[in-house]
């Protein structure tokens, strides 16, 4: 019996074997080695931790990072679970439409989507035309090159992410147990409330933290369609590493963030239960 | 030690998850060579200019891998992993990976002395092609004459419209000293605290700080902002076009792209063959006469028209009043401002 268990644990480590070496191998080594390019590049020092809590301009950016994340998975998160829940509680073409439409949204490239926003928000546009159109008077409002045009931008990349990720989970909320609140009495709101969406949370959990870590790493849209003031993280690294060649402050500021990450993660497991509602 | 070992650990792993690569660079061997370059018009113009002419002259075949990447430069030397043998870069850099030991000395026994032109050669690398970053405006937006100086620039009242700059730190600076009334032959060394004061005042101005090449050429073509800076080929193209857009030189920056050959790389020898050829006067005048970016070569001119010769930034009446580099000041500041810049956009 004992033995018997010695083995399949035996099988298990074997099947898993082929996945650890490659995670190792691509995910655990490199880390360790930016870990250590951090501290050694040019010279084995604490240096380039000390300057990113130094000078303001890297605690600005490690900031708006986050804010700027937290804002983008909120929207996402506002904007994406009536279209889901829709889209989980009809099964009829309004589904299908909605689904392509969520889709092709997705496989459409996202510098396609920015320079798309370029045109939309730009003073030829047609936000502007119609605003001019109205004779609101005064001059159009400025939208292109703006902290609200980044903003969303991102958020409309993001969005399908959040839209699959939610709707996979609310697709498999039976829709007896809403018929099941009904028959003893819940109104529609309440059985919403009180069933539909305490089940529908890992979606939430997995649909936020898909967004929100994606959009720590956002790049090109906040340069194209924002402002300095808007700068991510992950435009510092890419200017210490393409255009100063600075891969020890540059591997710093990465490892803080993956730090600040991983605190953020540890932060909600404790107080959201991440395993709890994974499953 | 442990760390190269370790690099070469992770490059042979590299090595093994892109089989196909290596099988196609072995089965070339010496006789194909990879070049790093900037991808679309640059690339066609190179194609035509460069690529095409070496292989007819010399069977050696060139591929091309794009974008242009200094870091992978670093990257490759330090793996000993090599995925192109010949970048482009701007003297500056091309300096600073000199210093750092990235790039391959000149081959004396391929290259020939008596081949090039004086100033050819400049840490390890041989001169292709000049560069002007300019002010450039729209003509249609000022019926009554655009501006001719970065002073005009800088004078929002007199010229009224959207503005845009490059968001690069040195740039910038140097345009501000001109603007403060810094002749463009003293801008260096750099007063830089001047140069900051006198950005200060643009910056509530400056409706987008760009980065991509044809993310200026967006700006202006579509209206977005009425006078910026721009890279001379850049515009001219859209001059070109049909777009009623007009260059400044004065107080321009002319920076030279240099090639310079990946330490180590494994075709090293037929890249220095390739760079040799390229910058003989009529590869450089085609490639010129394609994209208005200046020859670096003087006798390159003789087969260039006097129409696309006044819009090269090496035509003499051009250079003459033009920001005179100082790169060996560049390469060692550019880190130190490029910070201070970026904190100064970001508050």
């Amino acid at each position: 019996m004992a033995r018997g268990l010695k083995r399949e644990h035996a099988a298990a480590w074997l099947l898993l074997g082929p996945s650890s070496v490659a995670l190792t191998l691509l995910f655990v080594l490199p880390i360790g080695l930016m870990l250590v390019t951090s501290l050694t590049d040019p010279r084995v020092s604490l240096a380039h931790y000390q300057r990113i809590f130094t000078v303001p301009l890297y605690t600005h950016v490690m900031l708006n990072t986050f804010v700027t994340s937290l804002i983008v998975t909120a929207l996402c998160l506002v904007l994406g679970y009536p279209v889901a829940y829709v889209m989980a509680r009809r099964s009829d073409w309004v589904s299908t439409a909605l689904l392509t439409i969520v889709a092709m949204s997705f496989w459409t490239g996202f510098l396609v989507r920015t320079y798309a926003w370029l045109v939309i928000l730009g003073s030829k546009g047609p936000v502007v035309a119609t605003y001019q159109a109205l004779g609101l008077g005064g001059p159009a409002p400025k939208l292109l090159f703006t902290s609200f045009a980044s903003t969303l931008g991102m958020t409309h990349i993001l969005l399908p992410y959040m839209i699959l990720a939610l709707f996979a989970v609310m697709k498999k909320i039976e829709p007896e147990h809403l018929k099941a609140a009904a028959s003893l009495g819940a109104r529609p709101l309440a059985a919403f409330g009180e069933v539909f969406l305490p089940l529908s949370l890992p979606g939430v959990v997995n649909g936020s933290l898909l967004v929100f870590v994606s959009c720590l790493g956002f790049f090109v849209t906040p340069i194209l369609l924002g402002t300095p003031r808007d700068m991510m993280i992950s435009q510092l690294i890419n200017q210490q590493i393409e255009e100063l060649l600075a891969w020890g402050f540059a591997s710093a500021v990465a490892v803080v963030l993956l730090v600040a990450t991983g605190l953020i993660l540890a932060v909600y497991n404790r107080f959201a239960g991440l395993d709890r509602l994974w499953g | 030690m442990r760390r190269r070992t370790f690099l070469k650990g992770a490059a042979a792993a590299a090595a093994a998850a892109g089989p196909l690569i290596v099988t196609e660079r072995s089965i070339a061997q010496t006789r194909t060579i990879f070049v790093n370059t900037w991808g679309g018009s640059w690339t066609a113009a190179e194609e035509a200019a460069f690529f095409k002419p070496f292989t007819d002259a010399t069977g050696v075949r060139v591929r091309t891998v794009a974008p242009v990447s200094y870091a992978k430069l670093k990257a490759q030397v330090q793996s000993g992993s090599y995925e192109w043998d010949v970048t482009a870069v701007t003297q500056a850099d091309l300096l600073r990976a000199d210093r750092e030991g990235l790039v391959e000395p000149v081959d004396w026994s391929i290259v020939k002395k008596d081949k090039l032109f004086p100033n050819a050669v400049y840490a390890n690398g041989l001169a292709y092609c000049a560069l002007g970053t300019n002010l450039a405006y729209r003509k249609d937006k000022f019926p009554q004459g655009g501006p001719k100086t970065w002073a005009d620039f800088w004078d929002v009242k007199k010229f009224s419209g959207n503005r845009s700059m490059l968001n690069n730190a040195v740039r910038a600076a140097q345009f501000a000293l001109v603007a403060d009334g810094v002749p463009p032959d003293k801008v260096f060394p750099m007063d830089v605290d001047r140069a900051f004061k006198k950005l200060d005042q643009i910056k509530p101005h400056i409706k987008v700080w760009w980065t991509q090449g044809n993310q200026s050429q967006q700006l202006l073509r579509d209206g977005e902002v009425d006078m910026m800076v721009m890279w001379n080929a850049r515009a001219s193209e859209l001059a070109q076009q049909g777009h009623p857009v007009e260059l400044v030189w004065h107080g321009a920056t002319i920076t030279t792209t240099m090639w310079g050959i990946a330490k180590g790389a494994p075709n090293r020898k037929a890249a220095w063959e390739f760079v040799q050829f390229a910058v003989q006067p009529k590869p450089q005048a085609d490639f010129a006469n394609r994209l208005y970016y200046g020859p670096t070569n003087p006798e390159a001119f003789k087969f260039v028209s006097t129409e696309v010769a006044r819009q090269l930034p090496t035509y003499p009446e051009n250079s003459k009043v033009a920001i005179k580099p100082d790169t060996v000041w560049e390469a060692e500041h550019t880190a130190r401002i490029q910070e201070r810049f970026t904190q100064w956009l970001a508050a």
